[in-house]
């Protein structure tokens, strides 16, 4: 089980097999018959593909929400906004490719300073994996659990769009 | 002086009797499928004032979905438009038999999902006029921390 203040520990491995036991219940439970008919997508054994998008001030934005599994379901998955072309996020020139979250459960930073390692993305929320990767404080009724899944995590993020969206960054330069 | 029937005579009278015999088998059938039609006719009248009934009740009522994020699970069942979402929401634990969280959050299915837990008190009904949800689909999260 996830715990504040540990680091978590990668076991690509179970993250796979747990993901591949996962993706049918969350299927079931969507009502859906394939990842595809939900517009996600799944480009290698630990990775997933998420469309997401927000609405502020009348524009609506598209982003591309990619979660890891390499941790799953120990910890939550990783979960990063990512270039649509690249597929990955490199700080700062794919800044603008980060949505302005700012709930009290979910905010976006796109350069997390901790000292002694780089700047990260950060989705500030307790059911993403870098929020445990930074060590952040977290009140116990927030922490992860095994019984969560990845559902978890896309729902968190989207409900944030739902109320807390604020726009775009602005892009590099 | 007597006089006997022949046998052609006796012949005609058994074929009479029959017929006779036949007659009242048959009037005897007509009047069992009289009665068991007239049966029938009560039993279509008594069902479709049944179907009237659940029809009547059935308005009164939607069909509700929640999922429950956190625990995949998905429970659907009819409610009354009269019922607050907080008593939906109540209802949706005993659904989907899972126990509340002290931190969980009743939210639309909608994408986004928004919360509803400020709207608790009201009805579907007026949820739906005021577009507070635009239908009947819901989900039971977690809180997360953050920020």
């Amino acid at each position: 089980m996830a715990k504040a203040n540990v680091a978590p520990t990668m076991d690509p491995v179970a993250g796979a097999a747990a993901f591949d036991e996962d993706i049918p219940r969350v299927l079931k439970v969507l009502g859906a018959e394939s990842l595809e008919a939900l517009g996600w997508r799944r480009p290698n054994k630990l990775s997933l593909l998420v469309p997401l998008k927000g609405t502020h001030n009348g524009v609506t934005d598209e982003y591309l929400l990619r979660l890891g599994f390499q941790a799953y379901r120990t910890w939550p998955p990783s979960a990063q906004f990512v270039n649509p072309q690249s597929l990955t996020y490199s700080y700062p020139q794919d800044q603008q490719f980060v949505p302005r979250l700012a709930s009290p459960e979910c905010r976006t930073h796109i350069a997390y300073e901790r000292p002694g390692h780089a700047k990260i993305q950060l989705i500030c929320c307790s059911a993403t994996l870098e929020f445990y990767e930074v060590l952040h404080s977290v009140e116990a009724h927030h922490v992860w659990h095994e019984t969560d899944s990845f559902l978890t995590t896309i729902m968190a993020i989207k409900r944030a769009f739902g109320d807390f969206y604020e726009g775009r960054f602005a892009p590099h330069g | 002086m007597s006089m006997d029937k022949g046998a052609g005579d006796n012949a005609q009278d058994g074929d009479l009797n029959k017929a006779l015999n036949d007659l009242e088998k048959a009037q005897e059938h007509q009047a069992r499928a009289r009665a068991e039609e007239a049966a029938a006719d009560r039993e279509i009248g008594e069902a479709i004032e049944e179907v009237k009934a659940a029809e009547e009740h059935d308005r009164d009522r939607v069909e509700v979905h929640v999922t429950h994020v956190n625990d995949v699970e998905h429970a659907s069942f009819k409610e009354r438009r009269t019922a607050t979402l907080g008593e939906v929401w109540d209802r949706s634990y005993k659904e989907l038999k899972i126990v509340r969280k002290e931190k969980d959050i009743f939210q639309t299915a909608g994408d986004p999902p928004k919360s509803l837990m400020t709207h608790l008190g009201l009805t579907l009904e007026e949820a739906h006029k005021q577009k507070v949800i635009t239908d009947y689909r819901f989900g039971i999260v977690s809180e997360t921390g953050g920020a």
